[in-house]
């Protein structure tokens, strides 16, 4: 336990002074926040719909921090200790590839919650959202888009030859879900055959599961999502850990 | 005496190209033994199989007893390595570089005091980029003293070290021997070996051309000084004339 605290401590210290993170995955979806706000302020979504267009967009907001850190900052940093032979000097200690790994990915889990943590407030405050559903479903939606979104980054990471790889490996997985996974463009205005395709990646699963859960919209069918993001997140947790490599 | 490496018939090649060729070797505890050779001559392979990090084709290794590959998390715990380029996390400073290398051990040494005795005491706060290569040097030896090693391996230990924090490395090494620390190194200063090294091996294309010590070494072949007898051995004053 200590060695995961003194890892984390500094670790999180070391990527914090390198802005990256706190740019992409912290100040980048505020100010995405604030624009959506004063674009469209408290206006409903749609004519004649409960819900406002923020109250709409929420989910998707919450999902860039986690695009930020599971499909960039994650893999990245991790194939960088490995191109720059950081990881070799771990090998050479006792420290299991398991537990750096986790260090790795708590990092990305606390920049999540602190973009959760700096938007509802705001969004609450200043364009009065407000919780039509559950929250509790929200957050558990919430929670599982971001361990199978980071577990994706993890995989990537833990196997990519080197930044370059790993980094190209990201951009692939990283424009396609954000484009098409219902973060930018809406879901519903995909053609069905391309709907069944993307319907495979987690963020869409996630998103569509974190609207309806903040909408109160009626859930067809919870255990799809839920069983698409958790194989996933396992799947990729064991791979990663099984085939890391040092080097 | 205890054997603390042993290493039997190790054979590695990338491709073509065979760096070690069936070498054997032991280390015996509390003694400095010194792996010497020209560059490519496949020292940094064959500490790197000793280690693990590297896949041998062919051989046994044994150190500490534990087979490297299978038992790092225990053999880790004992063995100290400061790898020729050792890199570490770009902004990282030299108390966190510490602090986040004694975390991974059971019962680490006081990484502070390590830094004071090799003179980099006041540099904790610093960031290692900002680090002389001298400095730089040295917090890597402290690094690799920080498990409180039985064990510890040190490849080119003092290259772009100055005179005197060379010396200062042949002191704290002599005296941490005397403590009963087994050493393993390399090294391309034949001073150094003269003064630290126990026993010695030279390799040259892979193969072990000599083994015993610097004594010996001179002996054998008839050289006043060291250098020229390993100069000799390790086939490397033919391309001097």
């Amino acid at each position: 336990m200590k060695l995961l605290g003194t890892l984390l401590k500094n670790e999180l210290k070391l990527s914090i002074r390198n802005m990256n993170m706190v740019i992409f995955a912290v100040t980048m979806p505020l100010i995405v926040l604030v624009v959506l706000g004063f674009i469209y302020g408290t206006k409903p979504a749609a004519d004649g719909t409960a819900y406002t267009f923020m109250e709409q967009s929420f989910g998707a907001l919450c999902c860039i921090s986690i695009c930020a850190g599971g499909l960039m900052g994650l893999p990245l940093v991790v194939s960088e200790y490995r191109e720059r032979k950081i990881l070799k000097r771990f090998q050479v200690t006792p420290v299991s590839p398991a537990k750096l790994l986790l260090v790795e990915f708590l990092i990305y889990v606390i920049y999540c919650i602190v973009s959760m943590l700096t938007l509802f407030p705001a969004a609450m405050l200043f364009w009065k959202i407000e919780v039509h559903g559950s929250f509790l479903l929200f957050l558990g939606s919430w929670f599982l888009t971001m361990v199978s979104t980071l577990s994706i980054g993890l995989l990537v990471g833990g196997i990519a030859k080197n930044m370059k790889s790993a980094s190209v490996i990201a951009c692939i997985l990283y424009f396609p879900m954000l484009i098409f996974s219902g973060a930018t463009l809406p879901f519903e205005v995909m053609p069905v055959a391309m709907q069944k395709i993307i319907r495979i990646f987690p963020l869409t699963q996630g998103i569509q599961l974190m609207k309806a859960a903040f909408l109160g919209l009626p859930i067809e069918n919870v255990l799809l999502p839920v069983a698409v993001m958790s194989a996933v997140t396992l799947i990729c947790f064991c791979i990663s850990v099984k085939c890391f490599k040092w080097e | 005496m205890q054997t603390v490496i042993n290493v039997e018939q190790l054979s590695k090649s990338y491709g073509n190209l065979l760096a070690v060729d069936k070498l054997s070797l032991s280390v015996k505890r509390g003694t400095v033994y010194g792996l010497l050779g020209a560059n490519g001559a496949g020292k940094s392979t064959t500490i790197e199989c000793i280690l693990g990090t590297k896949n041998a084709d062919s051989g046994t290794i044994s150190v500490l007893g534990c087979n490297p590959k299978k038992d790092r998390n225990s053999l880790f715990q004992n063995v100290g390595v400061q790898f020729q380029e050792g890199d570490y996390q770009p902004e990282i400073k030299v108390s966190e570089l510490c602090e986040e290398t004694a975390c991974l051990y059971e019962a680490p040494a006081d990484w502070k005091k390590l830094c004071e005795q090799f003179g980099i005491g006041n540099k904790i706060g610093n960031a290692v980029k900002s680090l002389s290569g001298g400095e730089r040097q040295r917090l890597f030896i402290v690094l690799a003293l920080i498990p409180n090693p039985e064990l510890v391996f040190l490849d080119e230990l003092t290259t772009g070290l100055d005179a005197k924090a060379r010396r200062d490395v042949w002191r704290i090494l002599t005296e941490l021997r005397s403590r009963g620390l087994t050493v393993f190194l390399t090294s391309h200063f034949m001073d150094e070996v003269e003064v630290l090294c126990d026993e010695i091996c030279i390799l040259r294309n892979g193969k072990a051309v000599f083994f015993g010590t610097v004594e010996q070494a001179k002996k054998a072949n008839k050289c006043e000084n060291f250098e020229d007898a390993y100069l000799m051995l390790s086939g490397e004053e033919v391309e001097k004339e």
